[in-house]
């Protein structure tokens, strides 16, 4: 997403939702994350939000706009967005754009297509930020 | 007969529970597909077309507060949802 961002941040709002965690230590943690030192137990309070956003936000210098999800998950219930999923909203504030629920559905590429059949191919340098857990190490 | 359906079932069971651990690349990966993932992940109803829902969202401040409207208007607005692990 970040090299989407990259590309199309001139002609679009980019919006970053964090919500509640995926493969936290204490529910279903993952290998991978031990490997890259991305071990945090499920958030309990908002300020520990907070804390694991800003952790996320500084280890790879991600660059658009954040946001985080209450702990009534209101955001999160409101887009069934658990555990990552895209949406663009046009400019009447309607869904012109809905991905598919992650990680098996999870297609950044399809944002970039509703962007590009808008506004062009668009392909800047490629990114310097390292891979994250909002689809760039996924994007094609 | 009810031997039979015991069987069956338990045939059943052992397909899901591979399945699963194909899936999820373990069967420990399939507990916690089950255990920890399945609860939480809902296709949602929301379409193309329909007005986009408003949250109240923190800052990475921890203090100040915006809602998803008011990044909506000018331009489209693409937004990704996610978490760190």
């Amino acid at each position: 997403m970040v090299q989407i961002y990259k590309d199309y941040k001139d002609h679009t709002e980019f919006l970053t939702v964090y919500v509640r965690e995926a493969h936290p230590t204490d529910e279903w943690q993952m290998n991978s994350n031990v490997k890259e030192d991305v071990c945090y137990a499920q958030p309990k309070t908002l300020e520990q939000r907070v804390a694991i956003a800003n952790d996320f936000v500084k280890r790879f210098n991600y660059p658009t706009q954040f946001g985080i999800d209450d702990m009534s998950n209101a955001a999160n219930d409101a887009y069934a967005a658990w555990p990552e999923r895209i949406y663009i909203i046009d400019e009447r504030g309607r869904i012109a754009y809905r991905g598919g629920m992650g990680p098996f559905n999870y297609h950044p590429e399809e944002a970039r297509a509703w962007l590009a059949a808008r506004y062009g191919e668009v392909k800047r340098e490629a990114s310097t930020v390292g891979p994250d857990k909002t689809g760039a190490k996924r994007e094609k | 007969m009810l031997k039979w359906v015991g069987v069956v079932l338990a045939l059943l069971i052992l397909a899901a529970a591979l399945g699963l651990s194909v899936v999820a690349g373990s069967i420990r990966g399939a507990y916690g597909l089950v255990r920890y993932a399945l609860p939480h992940m809902h296709r949602g109803t929301l379409r193309v077309g329909d007005d986009a829902p408003d949250a109240s969202l923190l800052a990475l401040d921890g203090s100040s507060r915006f809602h998803i409207r008011e990044r909506t208007g000018a331009r489209p607005l693409v937004i990704v949802f996610g978490s760190y692990t």
